[in-house]
């Protein structure tokens, strides 16, 4: 107890001597949760609505004749032999053409003297999930092609394609700006606590004439660090908090954000920022003690 | 003869100081210290004498394990200072208080924070640093500097200061390098009055000094340092 009161004390003492620095070095540790964070809330989301344009996506694979019941069944059979599906739907040319009128609305009446028949039969394939990836649907469209009865498949190529380079390159941004944000801020903080740390190295030495030992000069250290740590992506966090409720109050009903609800990062992956920003920030304090404790 | 002299008296307790055969030679080839053998017992006051350059700072840094010998042993309390480990040096100087010659205080810390230095490494309770260096603040006249930084004192105040902290813990073992060398002569009686205090409470005390009006006419065993030699 009396050690924790003195390691706290110290601690204080610490920061009050050398405030500037240690908010500089504060603001550079907000800085980086806020931008790390700020794209993994932008990956997260997009993944979100990647999910679930996912459940809407669906394969119409057009046939060359009408099916059977039982023909049907055994293209079912060898749709489902690729691999699991939600859901199979055979479309009549009636059908279609219905859908098309509904569709058209108002306009419906420049199909008025047209035959339904000039509407391929097709089946709409919904894929479960294990193949809603993008390689897994190309391979999957490829082989719905090559059925016997099959004349062409639509499942909206180009925007799932486009939409999955997006969302790699996200990841990209995320892993990059992840990686880079974090050395920096080990070296920003490993470093400004080193030169704290220079800047009282007559302490250090007169403590170590006086019989402190190790832990007493590390305590306020690492508490300085931990302190670092959890105000810094506290902070940061809290910042992203308001600049996404301002997104969302203010472009919310614009344009593509319409398409998907904007959320928040989920508690778990705040906590796990947050403790990762605790975790850098103590061991580049370590490092730092280390380093001057070697001397 | 030099031996017999150099020896504790045969009555006195063991010995807690014991220097034997040490030379310090500092690169490329400076003696500070030549063959240097002495000891002190516990809860003896000696005087370490001789002039300038003699050697006398050199052997007190060798006794806090603030250097190493070159040749010899040093052993405190039974301890060699040459196989001890890291973490034994630490508590081996809680034990031990040093008044610096250049005082080693923190300037920007106050006179109050500096005295509470050693007391607050060994984890002290608050109530009894208060007490304590409340107690040495009004010892050595200085209870109304006690919130002024370090920094901005006079340097017979620092000394004080020095003095005072070396003095906090009540160590087993008192250093003083030059304890009076800023002082007039009647603060020069309040520093003499604490450590014949202190040695009365059993610390071992070893004062190196040049300034022969503290130690003529005392009882006190002297060692003279010359050109580092023991004579």
């Amino acid at each position: 107890m009396r050690f924790a009161l003195f390691i706290f004390t110290q601690t204080l003492r610490n920061i009050r001597h050398s405030w500037g620095v240690q908010l500089m070095t504060l603001l550079t540790v907000i800085l980086s949760v806020l931008i790390f964070s700020f794209f993994y809330l932008i990956y997260s989301n997009m993944l979100q609505a990647g999910e679930k344009f996912g459940e809407e996506l669906r394969l119409t694979v057009y046939l060359q004749a009408s099916l059977s019941p039982a023909q049907q069944q055994e293209f079912t059979e060898k749709v489902a032999a690729f691999g699991k599906v939600d859901r199979i739907s055979f479309i009549t040319p009636e059908q279609a053409f219905q859908r098309l009128a509904r569709q058209l609305g108002n306009d419906s009446d420049v199909l008025a003297d047209l035959n339904p028949a000039f509407l391929p039969f097709s089946a709409e394939i919904y894929p479960h999930k294990d193949i809603r990836n993008l390689t897994r649907i190309k391979e999957f469209a490829e082989y719905l092609k090559n059925l016997p009865g099959a004349q062409k498949v639509q499942y909206g190529q180009a925007w799932v394609e486009r939409f999955g380079h997006f969302v790699k390159l996200l990841r990209f941004i995320v892993i990059i700006s992840g990686t880079l944000l974090i050395l920096t801020t080990m070296f920003m903080v490993s470093n400004t606590l080193r030169l704290t740390l220079f800047a009282r190295q007559d302490e250090l030495k007169v403590l170590r004439y006086l019989g402190a030992t190790n832990s007493y000069i590390k305590g306020p250290v690492l508490i300085e660090g931990f302190a670092l740590g959890l105000f810094g992506a506290g902070l940061g966090l809290a910042a992203l908090f308001f600049l996404f409720q301002w997104i969302r109050n203010h472009f919310s009903s614009a344009g593509f954000l319409q398409l998907f609800e904007l959320r928040f990062l989920p508690m778990t992956n705040s906590a796990i920022i947050l403790l990762g920003s605790i975790m850098l920030c103590t061991l580049g304090s370590l490092l730092s003690i280390r380093r001057l404790l070697k001397k | 003869m030099l031996e017999t002299l150099n020896q504790p008296p045969a009555a006195a307790s063991p010995a807690l100081v014991e220097v034997v055969k040490v030379t310090k030679i500092y690169p490329p080839d400076v003696v500070a210290l030549k063959n240097v053998s002495l000891s002190a017992a516990k809860g003896e006051l000696v005087f370490l004498t001789g002039p300038s350059g003699a050697g006398k700072t050199t052997l007190l840094k060798l006794l806090c394990r603030q250097e190493i010998p070159t040749k010899g042993l040093i052993e405190i309390d039974g301890n060699d200072l040459n196989n001890l480990s890291d973490n034994d040096i630490q508590k081996l100087r809680q034990r031990i208080g040093v008044a610096y010659q250049d005082f080693k205080l923190l300037p920007r810390l106050s006179v109050f924070q500096n005295i509470a230095m050693p007391m607050e490494v060994q984890f002290k309770s608050p109530g009894e640093i208060r007490s304590r260096v409340t107690e040495l603040l009004e010892k050595l006249g200085i209870r109304e500097k006690q919130h002024k930084p370090a920094g901005k004192l006079s340097r017979g105040e620092q000394q004080r200061v020095a003095i005072a902290r070396a003095a906090a813990s009540s160590p087993l073992l008192l250093l003083a390098d030059e304890p009076t060398g800023n002082l007039d002569a009647a603060t020069t009686g309040l520093v003499m009055a604490l450590f014949q205090e202190l040695n009365d409470n059993g610390s071992t005390i070893i004062i190196a000094t040049h300034d022969e009006s503290i130690y003529q006419g005392s009882n006190h065993r002297k060692f003279e340092l010359k050109q580092g030699e023991l004579f």
